[in-house]
């Protein structure tokens, strides 16, 4: 491999680093908005104050989604699971859909699934130690049936994978499958994919994948696709999640991810077959990171709500409810989980869990307390369902919506968030979009330096961690071990036979014949849907589909963007 | 932390030992690597059977390890250096790696940095494995 194919980190370029008062970290809250000690009505803008008067269901949305809230539906419990083999992830989630989760995610490993590789890729043999480590290993529709055996497919609210572009068509593709060859129509299946660039091209870039452009045509295919055949379904959902996690502020979450919609939007729209009113709901359907900062978390949670409603009828003039309320999936910070002293995390799950409901989001998925040293053990993925149960019937959290609305310091910190967030959508729009800065670099810059920013404070000690940085024992006693998994020699050496038998013991001329017209829809605009629909029906493995997919899209250079530099 | 680089002319390879491509902890490593006065070379998501070759074309004096989760593949990462002689080159790693995994790697000469370490001690670490 010759020396200039490696990228050498460039010369130092230091972020400027925002010095604090006496050390103290409670100035400033983590997307660098002042704190006062005291709150009063003065302190929030009028403006601001009279949208106050919509109650919970109408526009703005500022005091909730809907107008009973979570006396007329509590929020979904809806974890994030999966690990080993198509047989250990159906174990997984009977467990969990046992102990009361009331959604299901199907979560893959990226050796294959986010790759779109077949096992015996040396890619993925050479590292087969983490095949169904991180999520399920799939080989085709298949391992689906296995996935989902025995589960009332009709009845369950599912998130099948899908997490990149490049994979949500196969993985939606194989779930859709398994219900229609069940005898379901796709109108009935109801669930959400994600689709989501803030992990694709930011987060968790895999090795290979399609570029940005793309990536948003599958998007666009897959909304449209929906909007025709599954009312129900979610087509994609913008997870801030992903950005926020990557280093985002709270400010840049919020201005992301409405560029992102928008690309969307304006991006069926330019297509010229829909109108913005027919499709915007599909849109709505987000999912956003609560991390520590308790009390700005809450307040992202309602100025998205009004951002969303304002965009719609300013941009689109759209003010019909339906597509108007936005709905918020909420992950807490995988980050916030220290790797000293795990069993605090259980108490941080329940912190970020506690602002994720005063916010008023419509699902939740607590962060397992080993997220640092391992995928969720089936004793933390039970605590992650517990804290929501014990939230939910224990407190009165439940009872009344927008618990915190009129707090002068709540309302304040609305108002500045959305501000703020404005003047950042504004500097995306001045760029051309959001396609624009996750080309041009400048998305990544932004949650690069804010990401040195964060870890800074850590290190200089303004912002407290205990267990990490503060409050440290000599001989710490809760220390846990990670959950090993089933990921290993087997699990890749079954998915090898799996597919070897595939291979071998489908219609080979059937599945060449579905493979040739998906790499001829690719080279064309019709909907990538379909073909890969009839391509896993017909038992093409993930790794020819990734195959076309690459060749026909060609491959984002990751060693250019990767670590923001 | 200084923001002057500090004389070094050491070389450190920061490459990945999985597929999986959370990159916020080795971006920060590789930047407090590279402030601390090292030549970082980025091998991204190198295949395991690479990282020797390209250590030897690099001609590095130390390599930073990203771990997603499983060691076997340090195992043989370890192998494939030995095997051309590269053993002395020393080896650190970070990541996903829980307990049980950190203490044989440790074991086999590997040092080990969790989750939450600071980047001082990893910093201080590098540049005393170099010296």
């Amino acid at each position: 491999m010759a020396r200039s194919e490696f990228h050498k980190l460039a010369s130092s370029n230091l972020p400027k680093v925002i010095t604090l008062k006496d050390g103290k970290n409670m100035d400033l809250s983590a997307s660098g908005i002042p704190r006062k000690g005291i709150y009063g009505r003065n302190d929030v803008p009028d403006e601001w104050w009279n949208q106050l008067d919509s109650n919970s269901g109408e526009a703005p949305f500022i005091r909730g989604a809907y107008p009973d809230m979570y006396r007329s539906k509590l929020w979904r419990i809806f974890q994030l699971s999966g690990y080993g083999s198509p047989e250990d992830m159906n174990k997984r989630l009977k467990f969990l859909l046992n102990a009361g989760e009331t959604g299901i995610i199907i979560k893959h490993d990226r050796m294959t699934d986010d790759h779109l590789y077949d096992v015996d890729n040396p890619e993925v043999s050479e590292r087969r130690e983490d095949v169904g480590l991180t999520g399920t290993v799939t080989v085709g529709l298949r391992d689906y049936q296995t996935i989902m055996d025995g589960i009332p497919i009709e009845k369950v609210y599912a998130k099948p994978g899908g997490g990149v572009p490049q994979s949500a068509p196969y993985t939606q593709a194989c779930y859709w499958s398994v219900a229609t060859s069940r005898g379901h129509k796709l109108s009935e299946i109801s669930g959400t994919g994600q689709s989501d660039f803030f992990l694709t091209y930011l987060g968790c870039p895999c090795k290979e994948q399609i570029p940005p452009a793309s990536a948003l045509r599958f998007n666009l295919d897959i909304i449209e696709f929906c909007n025709e055949h599954m009312p129900k379904w979610v087509p994609v959902s913008v997870a801030g999640y992903n950005g926020a996690d990557s280093g985002l502020n709270a400010v840049q979450e919020l201005a992301f991810l409405f560029a992102n919609a928008v690309e969307y939007l304006d991006g069926i729209k330019n297509r010229g077959k829909l109108e913005p009113k027919d499709f915007a709901h599909q849109i709505g359907g987000v999912n956003f990171r609560v991390a520590m900062d308790f009390f700005e978390e809450i307040a992202k949670l309602r100025v998205a709500r009004k951002m969303w409603s304002d965009i719609l009828r300013n941009r689109y003039g759209i003010t019909d409810v339906k597509a108007s309320r936005m709905r918020i999936h909420v992950v807490t910070a995988g980050s916030a989980m220290t790797y000293q002293e795990p069993m605090n995390n259980i108490v941080r799950g329940t912190i970020m869990a506690m602002a994720a409901a005063l916010g008023g989001t419509q699902s939740l998925g607590v962060s397992g307390y080993d997220e640092a040293l391992s995928i969720p053990s089936d004793h933390a993925h039970l605590m992650s369902i517990r804290i929501q149960q014990i939230l939910q019937e224990e407190t009165g959290l439940a009872s009344v919506a927008d618990p915190l609305g009129g707090s002068f310091y709540i309302e304040s910190m609305c108002s500045e968030l959305e501000k703020r967030a404005w003047e950042k959508f504004d500097e995306i729009q001045n760029q051309g979009g959001f396609l624009a800065t996750v080309e041009n670099g400048w998305l990544r810059t932004q949650a690069s330096d804010e990401q040195r920013q964060h870890s800074r404070r850590i290190q200089d000690g303004n912002m407290k961690i205990v267990g990490v940085n503060a409050h440290l024992i000599d001989d710490p006693i809760l220390q846990v071990d990670g959950f090993e998994g089933q990921s290993g020699d087997v699990t890749w050496q079954q998915a090898v036979d799996r597919l070897e038998d595939l291979r071998r013991t489908r219609d080979t001329k059937a599945a060449m014949r579905s493979l040739r017209e998906l790499e001829r829809v690719c080279l064309t605009n019709e909907n990538i849907v379909p073909p890969v629909m009839a391509a896993v029906q017909a038992d093409v493995s993930i790794g020819e589909i990734g195959h076309v997919f690459r060749s026909s899209f060609g491959v984002w250079d990751v060693s250019e963007n990767e670590f923001g530099v | 932390m200084s923001s002057e680089p500090i004389q070094n002319r050491s070389k450190v390879l920061v490459v990945k030992t999985s597929l999986d491509g959370h990159w916020r902890g080795v971006s920060l490593v590789a930047r407090a690597l590279r402030d601390s006065g090292f030549e970082v070379i980025l091998g991204g998501m190198l295949r395991p059977s690479q990282i020797a070759r390209v250590a030897s074309d690099e001609d590095v004096d130390l390599i930073g390890l990203n771990i997603g989760g499983r060691i076997e593949v340090v195992h043989r990462i370890l192998d494939g250096l030995a095997e051309i002689g590269l053993s002395e080159v020393p080896v650190f790693c970070g990541g996903t790696v829980a307990p049980k995994g950190a203490e044989i790697l440790r074991a086999r000469g590997v040092e080990v940095y969790p989750p939450g370490t600071m980047l001082s001690v990893i910093t201080e670490a590098a540049l005393r494995l170099t010296k």
